[in-house]
């Protein structure tokens, strides 16, 4: 319990604000998953950092980043299997291909 | 767990942490990006480990290391361009250049030659440059004008907008967007919105008591008895999730309509089966030869 917890905190802000500028700057739609992925590492360690230092007797914390890591690999099963699908039509994973819904 | 221990151990997971993520964002290999994240997912399971939350740790090595990652580099492998040799020698800025340290650049395959990259560079330097003046105050470094930056003139930024729409189809080729200052500006406002919370309210109500060192069994007790519900919900997800993915890639969408038509016309109507008569069975079975046989011996009692 040396480091506090505004550290731990830090980090998942550093965390979140790189996947912030991943998810809006980057082009391929692989590289915004994986924007998706850093932004929900950073929700997971607050939400682990909160739970070692206001409430370490009560687990639920731990259920909530475990659903966490459950719902982030299910959106990247489907987005992947949606930027093959795209791929596969356009030829391309650059979403600025992907304006419109319709071929 | 000696207090020094902890401190250092803290700096590696949150250095590793912060730096794969920065890297990931930065370079301009997919395939950099890809591994910067397996260092990210590692420092933060370093994190999870030194906040007693064993279980999340090895729940994160396991699932983003060992389920998201080779998800992530199979589709990079299927991607154009994934080691990022013809974004190599375009504009970066010093952390992008820092990042991306010894990607090598190649003339891209379809006739775009070097030089309109050198202009496409020049387009985006004014951009960058402003990109540098404004990053977030968090980097401790000092970003340099873009590597083209120095030598980009009015002139030469003004050819190449021209050059700018002809390359593939009005679609830069590039991997990260015109908007990257805006983005950044995005990006710190929002660090520094969340640390300046953190900073102004810093009265969190804390609990000095240490988690039960065998956490997993409380988290899977708490998983089978008071979130049952959201437990098999996620299960369900997953199955969804999976009949999702599964759906979406089938292989029943071609890539040119034309293939599709063949398939669909070879589905349609099915190849009739040719019906070729079956030859006499006369000579060959034996039972055919046993009655040519009596054949024979018929003719020769007439």
């Amino acid at each position: 319990m040396t480091i506090p917890l505004t550290a731990y905190l830090v980090v998942g802000a550093i965390l979140f604000a790189i996947g912030v500028y991943t998810v809006v700057a980057q082009r391929a739609a692989v590289m915004i998953l994986m924007g998706v992925e850093v932004l929900l590492n950073a929700i997971g360690l607050n939400v682990i950092a909160f739970w070692r230092f206001t409430a370490p007797e009560d687990y639920s914390a731990q259920i909530f980043a475990i659903l966490i890591i459950t719902i982030g690999a299910v959106e990247m099963a489907i987005g992947l299997a949606l930027v093959l699908l795209l791929y596969h039509q356009r030829q391309t994973v650059q979403i600025d291909a992907f304006s419109e819904l319709k071929r | 767990m000696t207090a020094s221990f902890e401190i250092i151990a803290f700096s590696i997971s949150a250095f590793v942490a912060v730096a794969g993520a920065l890297g990931m964002a930065t370079t301009m290999s997919m395939f950099r990006s890809g591994i910067f994240l397996m260092a990210s997912f590692i420092g933060v399971a370093g994190l999870f480990i030194l906040l007693a939350a064993d279980l999340m740790g090895v729940l994160q090595i396991m699932m983003y290391i060992g389920g998201f990652l080779v998800m992530i580099l199979f589709m990079i492998m299927v991607m154009h361009d994934p080691g990022g040799a013809m974004m190599a020698g375009m504009d970066m800025s010093l952390i992008e250049r820092w990042f991306s340290k010894g990607l090598v650049p190649r003339a891209p395959p379809d006739g775009n030659d070097d030089g309109q990259m050198h202009h496409r560079g020049h387009k985006q330097a004014n951009s960058a440059r402003k990109q540098h003046a404004q990053e977030n105050g968090r980097d401790p470094e000092k970003r340099g004008p873009g590597h083209h930056g120095g030598k980009g003139g009015s002139g030469m930024q003004a050819g190449g907008a021209s050059h700018g729409g002809m390359d593939m189809g009005g679609m830069d080729m590039s991997m990260v967007t015109p908007v990257r200052p805006i983005a950044a500006w995005l990006a710190g406002a929002v660090g520094l919105l969340l640390v300046g919370m953190l900073v102004l309210r810093p009265n969190w109500r804390f609990v000095e008591a240490l988690p039960d060192p065998d956490s997993a069994r409380r988290v899977g007790h708490l998983l089978m008895e008071k979130y049952m519900i959201a437990f098999e919900g996620a299960g369900f997800l997953i199955l969804i999730g999976i009949f999702g993915s599964v759906l979406l890639a089938r292989p029943s969408s071609y890539p040119d309509e034309s293939s599709r038509a063949a398939r669909v016309a070879v589905d349609a109507g099915p190849e009739p089966i040719r019906d070729e008569g079956l030859r006499p069975l006369a000579e060959q079975s034996p039972a055919s030869a046993l009655r040519s046989d009596r054949r024979h011996s018929d003719e020769h009692g007439a």
